[in-house]
Parts: structure tokens; sequence; C-alpha cells
């Protein structure tokens, strides 16, 4: 049920549903596109396993800490085909 | 720091409008002024540069732009002043960048806004863009990197866009110039009130509130009875906006609606203020409690259906796979930091295998050749020895020497750097590091400051202000002078190689040490990380706030464009400076030479009195001297070094009490050097110590301008002095157990 986009395994695009932290935390997050609704991918991780993800066309680094703190939701198969 | 330099190449490659005069630096009257908004790394430079003729250094690296550039250009018979803002993803004022940007577009009464925005992150964009447009009418949107645009696939309906935002859009590539005389159309219109705008406002929060607002704009209104949009005000005061708060406090936003004259204006009275004020805090209580995180949604919500209405996608996608193969490389777990390593080294070994033949040309130019002929001149003119000896062998020697030491490493390095810039590497860079940084509890935006720090550190203590916690900021600060600075470069290449490079066969040499001076590059970044975490442990104490950087697309470095700008911007300036704290340091040294007190020099004292004590450290007293007269520029170290050994040591050659010189050879700096007791210790200890002391007069000014504080600037001075002392102490005492 309450699955974090640090839980989804590469290159699986997902539903971001909530965003789990303080509002000056989620700021800068909601400024640089990561938004609830939108589609989320994480694309590759770091080195130290940190993940880089893709949101609305541009790639955004994260901490492992961030993204544990992203709600997600998986698409179904219809929209993910669409 | 950002640098501004006239251009003096009217017929450079960049597309040039025929009704476009550049004017580069600004002059004292302008008939309107420009306010240059945008996003991190859309391209604000690129256009502030198409503008202007200036050299704005632009970087492919979001948050490149720090400091407020200003500049003038002359359009259709008019003088125009613009003033590029760093680049914000917002106007929250939440860091250091933002409160500039937003109390210029606030304050700075500018004619007209031009938000740049990124083509291809179009809904992000909107949200600064729908933030101006609250505060401002006059708005003209740029509609940059329509070409990578393309090559994702994305077209824009322009005139849908203009319509919904309903002020003018212009589509361009700022790179190749297009579009840019279609924009300086519009703002010109717009500035001048030839076009009336009609700007987007959102206007349908939840009904409490709007009823707050809507209980809240009469007051506005009535205090401020010309600022031109209440509502916004009203909005900002509800959300407990300080700089709204203070401004509404002071009077100062009475200012706002007298955009056209300079008088000022008269202040409503106090009570008043405080009465908007207090019934702002009031209606706050009846707000729901997630007011500030609606109002904030609310926004976002609006510019992506803004977004989607104008965006058609799912043309063909080109060049993109190629992006996400190279990043799949370069910021791999395997191949990550090897690559990381090896790009460094390349650049260090280009560096060092490139300077060498430029720098003994110079050298031998303007030290064998100019610098004899000067003396022959002033001996036929009589000039007395003391004035000839404190011109021409202190003042004119140490400048000689920092421009044949200095110029060739920094023409290689800084435009190999500069194309790594551009190309985007340098926040793959800072992603890569993060976690290290995180761990120091830093921020994982002080790769970037480092990575600045490397050119200059002075310029990456400005750098610092992307970071927006101000304890992360701070260590930043204090730990940039780990960052081997260009000034120090060439100490470290000319000792790795008389000492280190020597050790090695002949045809490997330059590769050792490239190799030595890459470890010791390499040490300065171990010494950062375990400094901050000290920091972050005692004094500084605190966890690492959350971190999302935005890794941008790879773009082609443009070379011939990089090649002249880092040779301008950041060659000659660095030089400028450097020659200018050398020339009094060169004429110190040559009075401390030459003062004497019953025949022995104040420079002998001076070395003999420290003499135990550099002894003690695995150096020797010229070398601490040496450092206290090159905290002005840590590029003189080695011939004030030289200098001082053949005074000392009593050697035939050099060329007289306090003469700086340089030797026709390696072989024959070596040979000074030994004989002034120098081995493999004290040539390692050198390196280390060039490492780990004081940064330089220029970096230490930089920072208690940045940090405003004389305990952190004290702390940011004498912290790697004490590190390096405590080095070179533990490497003398292990070394001597072992090597007897």
């Amino acid at each position: 049920m309450d699955l974090r986009l640090g839980d989804i395994p590469l290159r699986q695009t997902v539903e971001l549903t909530h965003i789990d932290l303080p509002a000056e935390e989620m700021e800068p997050l909601l400024e640089r596109g990561v938004l609830p609704g939108c589609r989320i991918c994480p694309v590759r991780s770091s080195p130290s396993g940190d993940p880089i993800v893709s949101v609305d066309g541009s790639l955004l680094a994260l901490r492992r800490e961030t993204a544990a703190c992203l709600c997600v939701r998986l698409l179904t198969a219809l929209q993910d085909a669409s | 720091m950002a640098t501004l330099a006239m251009d003096p190449c009217a017929s450079c490659a960049q597309h040039r409008a025929q009704s476009l005069v550049r004017l580069g630096l600004s002059p004292d009257k302008w008939d309107y002024l420009i306010a240059l908004a945008g996003n991190p790394n859309t391209g604000k430079s690129t256009v502030f540069n198409a503008l202007t003729g200036l050299r704005q250094h632009t970087g492919n690296w979001p948050g490149k732009t720090v400091v407020r550039a200003e500049g003038a250009f002359e359009h259709a018979g008019e003088h125009v002043k613009i003033v590029d803002l760093p680049g914000t993803y917002s106007l929250q004022a939440g860091s250091a960048d933002e409160e500039v940007a937003r109390d210029f577009v606030l304050f700075g009464r500018p004619d007209v806004t031009v938000v740049v925005v990124d083509a291809t992150r179009l809904e992000r964009n909107l949200n600064l863009v729908l933030q101006v447009l609250e505060i401002t009418d006059r708005v003209v949107i740029f509609l940059n990197l329509m070409d990578e645009a393309k090559r994702h696939g994305i077209a824009i309906d322009v005139k849908k866009l203009e319509s919904r935002l309903g002020v003018p859009v212009v589509p361009g590539v700022a790179r190749q110039g297009s579009g840019i005389d279609e924009l300086l159309d519009a703002a010109h219109d717009v500035a001048t009130g030839a076009r009336v705008t009609d700007p987007f406002r959102s206007d349908s929060y939840a009904s409490s509130v709007e009823q707050a607002i809507a209980d809240l704009v009469p007051l506005v209104e009535r205090t401020f009875p010309d600022v031109p949009n209440a509502r916004w005000v009203a909005l900002r005061l509800l959300n407990a906006d300080e700089a709204v708060q203070e401004a509404v406090r002071s009077g100062e936003l009475g200012q706002l609606a007298h955009d056209d004259s300079d008088a000022l204006v008269e202040p409503p009275p106090e009570f008043e203020r405080h009465a908007l004020l207090d019934a702002s805090v009031r209606l706050r209580w009846d707000l729901p409690p997630d007011f500030h995180d609606l109002v904030t949604e609310h926004a976002f919500t609006v510019a992506e259906d803004i977004a989607r209405s104008v965006q058609m996608e799912g043309l063909k996608k080109v060049g993109f796979t190629f992006d996400r193969k190279l990043d799949d490389l370069l910021t791999s777990r395997v191949f990550g930091f090897p690559l990381m390593l090896l790009i460094l080294a390349v650049v260090f070994w280009i560096t060092i295998e490139g300077a060498n033949v430029p720098s003994s040309m110079l050298a031998s130019l303007l030290i064998d050749t100019a610098h004899p002929w000067l003396k022959g001149v002033a001996a036929s003119l009589s000039v007395p020895w003391w004035l000839d000896g404190f011109m021409l062998d202190g003042v004119y020697l140490a400048t000689a020497w920092v421009i044949a030491v200095m110029l060739p490493p920094m023409a290689i390095f800084f435009p190999l750097f500069t194309l790594l810039e551009d190309f985007g590497y340098l926040p793959r860079v800072a992603f890569n590091l993060d976690s290290l940084f995180r761990r120091a509890g830093a921020h994982g935006k002080q790769a970037l400051t480092m990575a600045m720090g490397f050119g200059c550190n002075a310029a990456g203590v400005v750098a610092t202000r992307v970071i927006d916690s101000p304890r992360e900021r701070l260590i930043a600060i204090i730990t940039n002078n780990f960052s081997l600075c260009n000034g120090r470069w060439p100490t470290q290449i000319l000792i790795a190689t008389i000492f280190i490079g020597a050790l090695a066969p002949s045809q490997l040499g330059g590769v050792v040490s490239a190799a030595a001076v890459v470890g010791i590059a390499l040490l300065g970044i171990v010494a950062m990380f375990v400094s901050s975490w000290l920091l972050s442990r005692t004094v500084l104490r605190g966890e690492a706030t959350s971190f999302s950087l935005e890794l941008p697309p790879y773009r082609p470095p443009r070379i011939l464009q990089t090649l002249y700008t880092s040779v301008i911007d950041r060659t000659l300036i660095v030089l400028w400076r450097a020659v200018l704290f050398a020339m009094p340091a060169g004429a110190v040294i040559w009075l401390i030479s030459n003062i004497t007190f019953g025949g022995t020099s104040v420079a002998e004292f001076a070395v003999d009195w420290l003499n135990p004590f550099g002894l003690l450290l695995g150096l020797n007293g010229v070398i601490l001297l040496a450092y206290v007269v090159a905290i002005p520029a840590n590029e003189i170290v080695i011939p004030t070094v030289l200098m001082l050994t053949v005074l000392t040591a009593g050697l035939a050659g050099g060329e007289g009490a306090g003469v700086m010189f340089e030797l026709d050879s390696l072989g024959a700096t070596e040979q000074v050097l030994r004989a002034g007791g120098w081995t493999l210790l004290t040539a390692v200890n050198l390196m280390l110590f060039s490492l780990l002391h004081n940064p330089c007069s220029t970096t230490i000014y930089t920072i208690y301008k940045e940090t405003g504080s004389a305990k952190w600037t004290t702390v940011a001075t004498l912290l790697p002095v004490a590190m390096g002392i405590t080095v070179c102490f533990l490497v003398t005492q292990v070394w001597r157990l072992f090597a007897v």
C-alpha cells in the first residue's frame, strides 16, 4: 500500500501521490517539477546508491532519504501502455 | 566571482543584430532598465552576453550566476541597461540568490522584466513566470532552447502561450543568437508602454482563503494606494513572507508604484502600516492549517495546466539516448569515480606538459632579455642604485616571474576546465560526490564550489551562495581553501617535476609528476571532507538537509567561444590580480634583503629565527619566510624561496640581494635548492604545506565579505595552517623514524 519511490526498480515509471516532507523541504522538489500526480521514473543510481530520476523531461539527482519520502502508486498496465 | 570584461572583439562569431550596439559595462544614463530573470541553467547568461557583448562567464550547471551582473547596450537609438539576476526556481526568497532576484524585481524598479524560459521544461519554468506576473505587468517571456525542445520532440504553440499568459512570448535559441532581435523589440514596446500587457493572475483559491484575501486587499490599497498588485501583497502577507512584511513595516513598498521617477515617495503613516500588519496576522488565524501548501500547490497546478494546453509532445525524439548512455558511464557505480580521476589527471597532464615550453620562452624573454636591457637603460640614465634595485629587481622581476610561471598553465587549464563545464560534466561530479559530502554533514553542491576553487578560491567562496542552508554554506566557505587553487599549481608542478618525477625513468617523469600533483589535489579533497565532518560534529553541528540537483542535458561545448571567454574572463583577470599582489610583495622582498643591521639583512635575521621551527616541520626558515611574504599571492612562493636560498646559503650566482630570478633550467633550480639543504622530505613537505596553509589575502577578504563575521574568517584562515603544521610535523617525524 504505502509504496515509496525508493522501492521502485530502475526504469519503472510510477505516479507520485504524496510527498511526505515538511513544506520547506518539499518546495525545492515542487519547483523542480516533482509534483503530486506527475510521472516519475528512477533511471539510474549513483556510485553510492542515490537515485537519479527522470521527471518532467529532465534528470534530477535525489538522496535516498528523499526518495524514501516520496509516496508513489504503480501505473496500471493500460496507463503504462499509453 | 562573476567577472566582467570589455569585449574588444566586435567581429566575433556570435550573431549580431544590425541595430544592436553593445556598450559593455553600464553607462551612467539609460533610457530603460531590463531585469533578466529565469530558472537556473536556462541560458540567462547567454542571453545577457548576446545582448551586451560582455562575457559573463556561462557554464552548463545550475546556479552559475550567483551575483547580479550588469551591462548595457544600445537598441533603436536608446540606451538600455540590463541586469542579469541569479537563476532561481521561485521568488520565495529561500536562499541568498533567490533573495537577490526577488528584491530586484520588487524594488529595483525595472522597466521590463525578461523571463528566460527553458522550452524543454515549460511546466516547471512557468512557476517562476507566474510569480513574476503576480508582481509586475511589464514582462516579456523569452522561450529559449527551442532547438533542444525540437530534439526532445516537444513543440510549443507560442501564440497560445502568449494569449494565456497575456504578455509577449518570443521563441529563440540564445546560443545561436536567434530570436534576440525580436526579444529586444518586444522588451522595448513593453518598457515604453507602446504595448500594454494583460498578465495572467490566478484568482481561485478555497473560499476561506479568498475571504481572507478579500478582507486584506482594501487595507493594502488604503495604506499603499499606488501599489500595482494589492492582491499579491495581501497573499504574501497572509503567507507571512518576511521580505514583504519588512517592506510594509519600512514603507518601502510604496516605492513600487513609482517606477518612473527617482523621487522618494512619502511612506504612509506608521500606525497605518502597523494596522495592516496586525490585520494580516489576525486573518492568518482563520486560514486552513495547510494554507501554505494550498497556495503552493495551486500555483503548480496552474502552471501544469497552461503547459499542457500549449505543448505538443510525441514528435520524433533525437539525440536523447546519447545523454543517457553517457550518463550510464559517467555516473556509474563502477566507472564514475575512476573516470572522474582520469579526467582530472588528463587535464593536469596536458597542463603540465603543455606549459613547459611557453613558460621557458616567457622567462627568457621577460627575465633573461628584458631585465638586463632595463638595467642597462637605468645605468645609462644613472638612476640611483636603490631606486633601480627597488623597481627593477624587486617590483619588475616579481611581476615577470608571476607572468612567466602562471600564464601558460592558466591559459591551458582554464579553457580545458571551461570546456568540461560547458559540456555539463560538473553537476555529474557533484552528484557522484554528494554521498561523501552528506556523510561529512555538508551539502552536495559543495562539490560545485570545490570545483570553482580549483580555479580560484575567492571565486569558490562566492559560488557558495548556491547553497541555501546557512550552516552548510559556512562549511563550504571555510573548507574551500582545500581546493588546490591556480596560484599553487606552479609550485606543485615544479617541485613534483624536480624531486618526484626525477625518481622515475625519464620517459615516465611527466606521468609520475602529474600523478603526484593529482595525489595532492585528492589529498586536498580528503582534507575538505575531514574538516567538513569535524565542523559539522562540533561548532557547526547539524544534519545534512535534503538535496536535489538537476542534471542538465549535455550540450556540445562551443570551443572557440570557450577559448575566448576563458582567456579573457578568467586567465587575464586572475593574472592581473596576481600581478597587482606580486608587485608590492616583490618590493617587500627586495627591501628586507637590502636593509641590513651590522652586515646582516632583515631577511637573514628572519630566516635564522624561523629555521629551527621550519626544520621541525621538515621545511626550513626560508620556506616559512617565503610563505609569510607570499600571503598576498601564492604564486611567488617559489621565486622567493630561490632568492632567499641564494642569499642565505651564500651561493654564487643569482643576481644580488633581493633579486628574484628564474634559473634557465630545472637542473639549475635543483642545484640551488639542494645547496640550500633541500631533500626529498623538504619537497614533499613543501607540497603538503602549499596545499594546507592560510588562504591568500584576496580569499580572506572575500570570506569576510561573504560571512560578515570576523570569527568565521579567522577560523577559515587558521584552520588550514593548523592542519598544515600538524601534517608536516607528523610526516617529518615518521619519515625520520624510518629513514635513519
